[in-house]
């Protein structure tokens, strides 16, 4: 991981000389490298943001909290949090669950669950809406029973919730799969041997090891389930009030040239993404201290 | 407790890591399984313990069918070669979770945690560490440390998986002999898994000698040393010069040499080979009738306090390695050097019987 090495040298004439340095590209090479990388950087991430929170503002500070309290945009809020609450934690276990079979585990089919547990990733979010709708809709598969037994999955809260699940769920798992085989089962098998239950196992030994990677999982988990937009919007409907999320709020009110109100509740978006990679960070560092004590501790 | 081990089978897959072992444990016995790396040694231990299931076959603890019995029931200890420390605890809560994790009706109070804890601390000699966490432990300290969170739960079993494999020469060293003394003064029935045939050696009342899911020999550790039941056994125990040779009217014939036997020679036996440790084997300046092999010194290398020649047979039958303290080096050997010629004479020799020979046996 050291980007530099530092390489002992021999001794001439009895003086040391310092360590050589790796880095022998000329200084005009490293600053026109580093400025085009934040010219990049500039460019793509830090003007569109500064745009969003100052279109925001546009019309001053009072219309931005009103574009935000106005009932359907407050409905819109409810609904994202109510739906990364359903999703969220579901995925937790759903993660977990996963991630210690294929780590603790040898079973035939491992590659196949493997497999499977990326599939959101590499699906476009909008086909994975449309399954929704082709399982659940009125023409779907199981829509004449659905509609027999007055259940409405999609164009309702149900299916929001199901695609906004299916498109975060390799976050959890993902992460976990890696950080859980490099930790091995001896330390389950030692509390196993020492008398404690399968349970008391995975609840004093299993998690407290993998805490920090959970909730860097569940980090990534929630911002996008609250930033979700293709999946979702395939099998929202689009209802104000009632099956309209954030993003897709957003979308709306942009439609409308209100543009002022889209960009005052893009900057909540916004703002999450902030929250979340402020988050990340701290837990990636404190992620990697974790793994260096464990090198120390498997130095093989 | 005592173990009884009969007609253990394991296979993984294809590979079949135990061929049938029996083997009984008496109480309080200190016993090392010895073998090389896919053995089968560690198997063994990990059925013992309850981690793996054996295919067939059955243990009995104090005559109690133990064979299916759950791994937290069996009142084993186990240490493992990683030591395998909760690496988000405490050295004092490692010890402790044994107890914290007993139902309620059987968990001692915190005060009683608290003194058995300290207790096995200090008889680990660690009293100061326990606040500490395990990254912050060296290699032994840990050892020490799992050993007695092992302790804490009282077992009537230690089980250790190649328990010092992972350290340095000098602490394995120390390590070794205070396990020695902890089990003197414990009594605890103990299983250790090895590979060093030295640790076995110091440590153990018995040796199990296992090769390829097997057990070669068991005995006391002079009974595998001074006489091992199969070539391998003999190899695995210490280094060897072989000598391609025929026995005729007890006498052996190696080469043009002829050697009064000594030992034990199956007279009648025709060719065979024989086995000769490097200590064993004399080196003389002079030629001492026809009693002795001869060959050209080809290295001579110093040890700390011992010597070791490399010779090369001068009837071009290989290479042989000899063995002597420094002094009879100096004095009886008159430092023999490089390129020298002398005459070898063995002076222990052992004869496997005929159905073993090839077995294990490199020439």
């Amino acid at each position: 991981m050291a980007a530099s090495v530092a390489v002992p040298r021999p001794r001439f004439n009895g003086k040391t000389h310092p360590p050589a340095r790796v880095d022998t590209e000329p200084l005009w090479v490293r600053w026109l490298l580093t400025g085009l990388a934040l010219a990049f950087l500039t460019g793509f991430l830090l003007i569109p943001l500064a745009t969003v929170f100052s279109l925001a503002f546009s019309k001053g500070i009072a219309a931005y909290f009103d574009a935000l309290t106005e009932p359907m945009a407050f409905a819109a809020i409810k609904l994202t949090l109510l739906v990364a609450a359903i999703a969220v934690p579901l995925n937790l276990i759903f993660g977990i669950a996963a991630a210690w079979a294929i780590a603790k585990f040898e079973f035939s089919g491992k590659s196949v669950l493997i497999t499977l547990i990326d599939l959101p990733f590499s699906v476009s979010p909008v086909v994975s809406g449309l399954i929704y709708v082709l399982l659940f809709g009125l023409q779907g598969w199981l829509g004449p029973w659905l509609a027999a037994h007055d259940i409405q999955i999609i164009f309702a809260v149900p299916g929001i919730v199901l695609a906004t699940i299916f498109v975060t769920f390799p976050f959890v798992a993902r992460e976990l799969i890696p950080l859980m085989q490099a930790q091995g089962t001896e330390e389950e098998e030692a509390a196993l041997v020492l008398g404690a239950s399968g349970l008391q196992t995975v609840w004093r030994v299993t998690l407290p090891n993998i805490k920090w990677g959970l909730l860097y999982g569940v980090i990534l988990c929630n911002a996008r389930a609250m930033g979700e937009f293709g999946a979702v919007s395939v099998v929202s409907g689009h209802i104000r009030g009632l099956t309209n999320t954030l993003p897709l709020h957003v979308e709306i009110l942009y439609n409308e040239y209100n543009s002022a109100a889209a960009f005052a509740v893009a900057s909540l978006l916004a703002f999450l993404a902030l929250l979340t990679l402020a988050a990340k960070s701290f837990l990636e560092w404190r992620l990697k201290e974790q793994f260096t004590t464990q090198q120390q501790e498997n130095p093989s | 407790m005592s173990i009884a081990i009969s007609n253990i089978v394991k296979t993984f897959g294809g590979f079949t890591a135990l061929k049938g072992v029996s083997l009984e444990v008496e109480a309080g016995e200190l016993v090392a399984l010895l073998g090389p790396s896919g053995c089968g040694k560690t198997t063994l231990l990990r059925i013992i313990a309850g981690l793996d299931a054996a295919d067939s076959g059955t243990i009995l603890f104090d005559g109690e069918d133990a064979t299916r019995r759950h791994v937290g029931e069996r009142q084993v200890g186990f240490v493992f070669q990683h030591y395998a420390l909760f690496r988000h605890m405490t050295v004092f809560e490692n010890i402790a979770f044994g107890l914290r994790v007993r139902p309620r009706a059987q968990r001692p109070a915190e005060k009683e945690i608290q003194r058995k804890v300290h207790d096995l601390l200090s008889l680990v000699q660690l009293d100061w560490l326990a606040q500490r966490y395990p990254a912050q432990l060296s290699g032994g300290q840990r050892q020490r440390i799992a050993l007695a969170r092992a302790l804490a739960v009282e077992p009537k079993v230690l089980l250790l998986d190649e328990p010092f494999g992972a350290l340095d020469a000098k602490v394995r060293k120390d390590l070794r002999r205070w396990l020695r003394r902890l089990h003197d003064e414990l009594h605890v029935t103990s299983v250790f898994v090895t590979h060093d045939q030295e640790e076995a050696l110091e440590v153990a009342d018995r040796i199990v000698v296992l090769n390829q899911g097997q057990i070669e020999q068991i005995g006391t550790p002079d009974e595998v040393y001074d006489h091992p039941a199969t070539p391998f056994v003999y190899q695995f125990l210490g280094d060897v010069n072989l000598f391609h040779g025929r026995v005729h009217e007890d006498q052996a014939h190696i080469g043009e040499a002829e050697l009064k036997a000594r030992g034990q020679l199956n007279a009648g036996a025709s060719a065979t080979i024989f086995y000769v440790r490097p200590h064993e084997l004399e080196v003389l300046r002079r030629p001492d009738g026809s009693q002795a092999v001869r060959a050209w010194v080809r290295d001579v290398r110093r040890v700390g306090s011992v010597i070791r020649l490399q010779l090369e047979r001068l009837d071009g039958h290989g290479t042989l390695e000899a063995e002597m303290p420094r002094e009879r080096y100096e004095d009886e050997v008159h430092a023999v050097q490089k390129g020298e010629q002398v005459f070898v004479r063995p002076k222990n020799m052992r004869v496997f019987s005929e159905h073993h020979h090839g077995s294990g046996v490199k020439d």
